[in-house]
């Protein structure tokens, strides 16, 4: 049973807003990571994750869904500090810290943010237009 | 049978434009996907022209007015901009997309209300 399109357009809309919130959960774990080393000497920090999407179509419902791809880490370098009385120094007395950097990280943020908001408005305006067309039936003097 | 024809008609641009707002949610939903390519639907006055709102001779008893549930073909929205990602959807176009869809079905609506309005004072003289 193939679905009107309006409430396909607030499915397709929430499946937006599941993936932005997806993302913002990511770019969470990364900000909060942004200082995890290592344990042991030499030992590698926490590395960043990145989210794709992937459009997904929906032949039922007809329309192009979207759907979280994956989470796949970030295979840039680690920058590495001196700190010689760290647990995780190796010989030298440097230590690799994670790869993440807050700024991107806020970027990111703001993007998942406007994407969010964006989706929002577009459930908002589907429920708007199915509310005047249920107003058709209401209120016939 | 005037004003049937015209409810024929309100009903098919109302879905008409059910479909665009499900496009353009599609857009804004893939809005941060690789590769996507933006979708619009076929403009209304094209789907008019294709559609046939004349009286065609049928079985017994049947008598169609305009066209039926006819799916609304959808098509590349011809954006140049693409960003690096190859993603060529930009929110300001979707908005006003959305907004069109808004204010066409509000007019929309507000027809059929008011020719209700006037079948029923018709109707109860």
């Amino acid at each position: 049973m193939a679905l009107d399109p309006l409430s396909a357009a607030l499915k397709i809309a929430a499946s937006g807003l599941g993936v932005q919130s997806e993302r913002l959960r990511v770019v969470s774990e990364n900000l909060a990571n942004a200082q995890s080393t290592g344990n042991t000497p030499g030992a590698d920090p926490y590395q960043r994750k990145t989210v794709t999407f992937a459009t997904a179509l929906d032949r039922d419902n007809g329309g192009s869904f979207v759907r979280v791809q994956s989470v796949d880490l970030d295979r840039s370098e680690f920058p590495i500090e001196y700190l010689p009385s760290h647990q995780a120094a190796d010989d030298g007395g440097f230590v690799k810290m994670p790869n993440v950097n807050p700024i991107i990280e806020m970027a990111d943020m703001r993007e998942a943010n406007r994407s969010y908001d964006a989706n929002l408005q577009v459930i908002k305006q589907a429920r708007q237009l199915i509310s005047m067309t249920i107003d058709l039936l209401r209120s016939q003097t | 049978m005037q004003p049937v024809s015209l409810f024929d008609l309100a009903a098919q641009q109302a879905r008409w434009l059910s479909v665009r707002q499900s496009a353009v949610a599609g857009n804004i939903a893939n809005i941060n996907t690789p590769g996507y390519q933006a979708i619009d639907v076929v403009p209304f006055e094209q789907v008019l022209d294709s559609a046939k709102l004349a009286f065609a001779p049928s079985r017994t008893g049947h008598i169609p007015l305009g066209a039926g549930r006819e799916t609304f073909n959808l098509r590349q929205d011809a954006i140049e901009t693409t960003s690096p990602s190859g993603n060529s959807v930009t929110v300001e176009q979707e908005l006003v997309k959305a907004g069109e869809v808004r204010h066409a079905f509000e007019l929309n609506t507000a027809i059929v209300k008011s020719f209700h309005r006037m079948m029923m004072m018709a109707t109860r003289g």
